[in-house]
């Protein structure tokens, strides 16, 4: 029951995922199922509703797209803008796409990126770029260009995340040059190109998570004055940074594991809620069993494969104790499924898991827990009384409780294919010797589609992926973790 | 010598009346067995004033009986008894047990005939008192013979009595109570200890473990539960808890080593290993399939003692630490002289007079003829002592200040002993359940006509019951119109002295709030309300309140009336208990309303389930920051 949950939950998720980049936090997975999840996709349709409206004010001011390339179609004299409602796509501020364009002229400034002797690309040949525009250019012509190439650049250059060289960039504006002075010059525009500019600043902040401090705030000031955009941007990205920060209740750590061992490891931690369950690396990099708080290496039941072929697929899997318990409860003439692959995604990858489920009990079936006799030495467990909880108190009458069968384990595996599957409930039947008894039915899809009932796929399915790793902006990609 | 054979002789000249008390109880569990006893009424909102009024006494031979016995064990224990040497070494001195069997402690309330003293419950109490200035002494004591031999004397044959008894009476055996085990607590479920009857049938195979048995290293005959196999009356075959005496020459007995403790560390507590022990038929204590009811029979039996023995022991506290606070100087005034200081001790005496009005009243209406059942006024005093102990002890550390805490004085032993208290016996937790559900039972099946709803009253009236209606309605008109209770305690010729006759109000008012609140929550929840623990205990608190303020109440006037010395002081602390008992009881009887301010079970369930389903504490640090 966790895991369908999980799914309805992460079509809601995707959503603001794909396009609500504005704060940073982009598509983390949700991975519980509880009704807090549910109020966290609620938070994140609200944090989009107001990066809505926000979008709604700044597109109002300013021109729909923030790019260098639009030469500034407004006069000068009037700082007034060509502020028309484009369609709501375009009022959500987009990041500016990396490599999106294939630069067929050489971007100006370009040359200054190029120039790197040894040719390593860090923050310091990055700062060594941007000192030399200064040098080079006395009176900053052409700095706004720069800017928005030096944007570009920074993930190539590794520094997309350091605060000190966005202050670096916008120290590129000269100081004082655009502050408004008079009152007419607050009320329109002033420079709007440059606010732009530096509201583009701001918002790649923005997508990598920064939080703007005293030093932007300052830089800020000196070049475009307490009443412009790109303050209002600075100070709402400070009020409305602080409110998200911590708004998702299951994070995901922002630099994810290389290894697809330890990824899956995360990513079975982030669905089960139990902290009790206990991950096993059935096959992968070495054969042991990990408990996540004693750090207890367990007697693998796998000795044998621990250094086995490497070419295998790694098959880690998690089981709670209770999950356990309800295996050797179940009665070995239903048979139970493993499914899947269904997809997870943590950050910008994308990881496939497997479910071993049963059917729920026809309500004849199901066993009446029953309060034995003699059972607590010290007081009653049961009252003699032939009345219940009377109305008032009663507060179940209104909940909608669909009930799902049980879920008795899951697994990540590196190939989707029934031999690897296999392999998994041979290593679960190690600590589950009532599964031995049990007819195991593999319902496998071929694709990573969500559930296997709401088999909605539009495109053909692709074959079972692999591990995964793509650009954080593949619309494919989303368009199908969304259907 | 000659205090033990002074002993001997006060007690064959006494009348055997505490044998029939100690004789068998037949009790079943949870079941509304008609009895008169106090603490259920209390739940209809009434007061049984037959039960506790006037406060029960002993007449002029016991007394002097009772003070024949007290004098040479208050001896013994002031002058020869070393609490620091016990406490340090984790045992008894060899001496010191010889001189406790002579004294006949071991046999207090073993029956004469066996050659114990066959002490009365309230005589028990007494010596419990005295017995209680050493906690490891006291506590190898009750282990004895509150649980270990208690089986014996509640369910034992003719033959097991006459075969055991004598000697464990004597302290030449000493007895242990093997329930708990690793995986069962209070959750006799989970028993994993077995016994299996052999083909001749003449014998019992038993095995199991047993954790944290008092005396386990040094007992010789152990009241051991264990799960058989038993053939019900429709020939279906079950495992039921079936209660045997073994002896440790029986073979297969071995214990681990005594455990490291917090406090009592001078009692012998170990873990007791059963391997294959061929346990005769004969030794079946009860009925096979029948230990169940043997340990909650003597589980709920031995609780009412603690009351007096913290009594005891805190009135020693008093002492010492008055003599402290009276020496000490600080800026050139006593400690005595301040204010914060002297709350303390009121504290403290207050405390110390209800656990004992609690306790003696108990034990008077266990003494009375008829076997009552006392098992829920037991658990109130144990809860009740337990909790006072705890605090009182800890208050005293407070006056002491640094030397209350150094290892050189008794008082952080006195702590640390009294520390247990309130876990075993069952935790006060468990107690508190006990109880309040007993008490509800009882409610529930008397009130159900009336519970039923307004739909009950077309039944009744169906039926021509006409007057329970009009009572319920008048009742109720009665209730919204502001009534002012009197349920007979007060006024010309009642049960209490003039002098209190305020607080005897104040308990009157909450009694009857406290029935109409009983009667709500049982029309809230039914028998569900087994699930609402945050309501439970506080029905149990309100409970334990009334209880004492019906004790005090009772002993006060008893004092004032028969004019003992220093009545008026009684006065002053009964009024002073009452009346703080009377604005907690409100306090927690508007907790018990649904949508009170006060009520926040609803907050204090969510914090907790938040708590827990991370496994931490899940605030921010305060220096943290967003950015």
């Amino acid at each position: 029951m966790v895991v369908r949950d999980l799914e309805a939950l992460r079509a809601t998720w995707r959503r603001p995922a794909s396009r609500g980049s504005w704060l940073g936090f982009r598509g983390h997975p949700c991975g519980c199922p509880t009704e807090r999840g549910m109020s966290w996709a609620q938070a994140i349709l609200l944090a989009r509703g107001l990066s809505r409206g926000w979008g709604g004010i700044c597109g109002a001011a300013l021109t729909g797209a923030p790019f260098s390339q639009l030469p500034p179609q407004s006069p000068r004299g009037l700082h007034c803008s060509s502020a028309t409602h484009n369609s709501d796509s375009s009022l959500v501020p987009r990041p500016p796409e990396p490599l999106r364009k294939p630069a067929k002229a050489l971007a100006p400034h370009e040359e200054l990126f190029r120039q790197a002797p040894d040719g390593a690309r860090d923050k310091a040949s990055f700062v060594r770029a941007v000192q030399n525009f200064g040098q080079h250019n006395v009176h900053k012509r052409g700095h706004v260009d720069f800017i928005y190439l030096a944007l570009r650049k920074m993930r190539e250059y590794g520094v997309e995340r350091d605060l000190a060289v966005y202050h670096l960039l916008l120290d590129v504006f000269p100081k004082e040059v655009f502050r408004p002075r008079s009152v007419f010059q607050k009320i329109f525009i002033h420079y709007p190109r440059q606010q732009e500019c530096g509201i583009a600043v701001l918002e790649q902040m923005e997508n990598h998570g920064l939080m703007p401090n005293k030093e932007t705030e300052f830089l800020l000031i000196q070049i475009f004055g307490r009443k412009s955009y790109p303050m209002l941007k600075m100070v709402r990205m400070q009020l409305w940074f602080s409110r998200f920060k911590n708004i998702n209740p299951f994070p995901v750590p922002r630099d994810l594991p290389q290894d697809p061992v330890d990824l899956a490891r995360l990513g079975l931690r982030h669905m089960e809620p139990d902290l009790s369950a206990r991950v096993t690396v059935y096959q992968g990099l070495g054969a042991a069993s990990f408990h996540p708080y004693s750090s207890l290496q367990m007697p693998s039941s796998k000795d044998s494969i621990g250094t086995a072929d490497p070419t295998e697929p790694h098959i880690v899997g998690i089981q709670s104790p209770d999950q356990q318990a309800a295996l050797a409860r179940h009665n070995p003439a239903r048979p139970i499924f493993v499914e899947g692959p269904f997809s997870l995604w943590l950050r910008n990858k994308c990881v496939y898991y497997h479910i071993l489920r049963a059917d729920l009990l026809p309500p004849e079936e199901r066993e009446v827990e029953e309060i034995p006799e003699e059972w607590n030495l010290y007081y009653p467990m049961q009252l003699d009384l032939d009345y219940g909880r009377s109305g008032w108190d009663d507060y179940q009458f209104d909940i909608n409780e669909v009930e799902e069968g049980p879920i008795f384990a899951m697994c990540m595996a590196g190939a989707h294919d029934q031999a690897t599957l296999a392999k998994w409930i041979q290593g679960l039947q190690e600590t589950n010797p009532a599964l031995a008894q049990i007819p195991v039915v593999f319902r496998l899809a071929a694709s990573s589609g969500e559930l296997l009932a709401s088999s909605g796929l539009e495109e053909p399915s692709p074959p079972p992926p692999e591990e995964q790793e793509e650009e954080e902006d593949d619309p494919q990609r989303q368009q199908r973790g969304q259907s | 010598m000659s205090c033990c054979g002074l002993l001997r002789r006060a007690v064959a000249a006494r009348p055997c009346r505490a044998l029939v008390a100690c004789a068998v109880r037949p009790r079943r569990l949870s079941t509304g067995r008609p009895s008169r006893a106090f603490a259920k009424e209390l739940f209809l909102g009434r007061i049984e004033k037959k039960e506790v009024f006037p406060f029960p006494e002993v007449s002029q031979d016991e007394l002097n009986e009772i003070n024949q016995f007290v004098g040479p064990i208050e001896k013994f224990f002031t002058e020869e008894v070393d609490s620091q040497k016990i406490d340090q070494e984790g045992k008894i001195p060899k001496e010191t047990l010889e001189k406790l069997k002579r004294l006949g402690l071991f046999g207090m309330q073993v029956p004469e005939e066996y050659g114990g003293l066959g002490l009365s419950n309230t005589m028990y109490a007494r010596l419990g008192e005295i017995v209680s200035l050493d906690g490891s002494i006291a506590v190898t004591l009750a282990a004895h013979q509150a649980i270990g031999l208690k089986g014996l004397i509640l369910a034992g044959t003719e033959e097991q009595k006459a075969k055991y008894l004598p000697k464990l009476a004597s302290g030449e055996h000493i007895a242990a109570f093997c329930l708990t085990e690793p995986a069962s607590g209070s959750d006799a479920a989970s028993i994993q200890a077995r016994a299996v009857l052999s083909e001749d049938k003449k014998y019992y195979l038993l095995s199991g473990s047993k954790v944290w048995i008092t005396n386990g290293g040094l007992a010789h005959i152990f009241t051991v539960f264990a799960k058989t196999t038993v053939v019900d009356s429709d020939s279906s075959v079950k495992d039921k808890i079936t209660a045997f005496i073994v002896e440790r020459d029986f073979g297969g007995v071995t214990n681990g080593k005594p455990e490291d403790k917090l406090g009592i560390c001078g009692s012998n507590t170990c873990e007791v290993h059963f391997e294959n022990t061929r346990v005769p038929v004969e030794n079946v204590l009860g009925e096979v399939g029948g230990g169940f009811k043997v340990a909650m029979n003597i589980l709920n039996s031995g609780r009412f003692s603690m009351g007096s023995a913290v009594a005891g022991m805190l009135k020693k506290l008093i002492e010492m630490t008055a003599e402290y606070a009276c020496t000490r100087k600080q800026f050139n005034r006593n400690l005595s002289e301040f204010g914060l200081i002297q709350e303390k001790f009121a504290l403290m005496a207050q405390k110390a007079y209800v656990m004992e009005s609690m306790a003696y009243l108990t034990a008077g209406m266990l003494d009375q003829p008829g076997f009552p059942d006392c098992s829920v006024e037991a658990a109130m005093v144990k809860v009740f002592s337990s909790e006072g102990a705890w605090q009182c002890v800890s208050e005293a550390l407070q006056i002491l200040g640094g030397t209350g805490y150094m290892k050189g004085y008794p008082y952080e032993r006195m702590l640390r002993d009294s520390r247990i208290l309130l876990i075993f016996e069952g935790t006060n937790e468990i107690l508190r359940m006990y109880i309040a559900l007993t008490g509800l039972q009882h409610a529930g099946r008397i009130l159900t006509a009336r519970i039923k709803g307004p739909w009950a009253f077309c039944s009744e009236l169906k039926r021509g019951n006409v007057t329970t209606v009009l009572e319920t309605i008048g009742r109720r008109l009665r209730d919204s119109l502001g009534r002012t209770v009197d349920l007979g305690l007060t006024g010309k010729l009642g049960a209490v002295h003039p002098s209190v006759a305020d607080s005897a109000r104040k308990l009157e008012e909450n009694v009857y709030y406290f029935g109409r609140t009983v009667e709500t929550l049982l029309l809230r929840f039914g028998k569900t309300i087994v699930e609402e623990q945050m309501v439970l205990k506080r029905v149990a608190n309100i409970l334990i309140n009334l209880y004492g303020m019906t004790a005090v109440l009772s002993r006060a006037s008893r004092s004032m009336r028969v004019g003992l010395r220093n009545h008026d002081h009684e006065v002053l602390l009964a009024n002073i208990f009452c009346t703080e008992a009377y604005s907690q009881n409100l306090f927690t009887l508007s907790q018990l309303d649904k949508y009170s301010p006060e009520n926040l079970d609803e907050q204090i369930k969510k914090v907790s389930q938040q708590v827990l389903e991370r496994r931490a504490y899940i605030c921010a640090h305060p220096l943290d920051q967003t950015s």
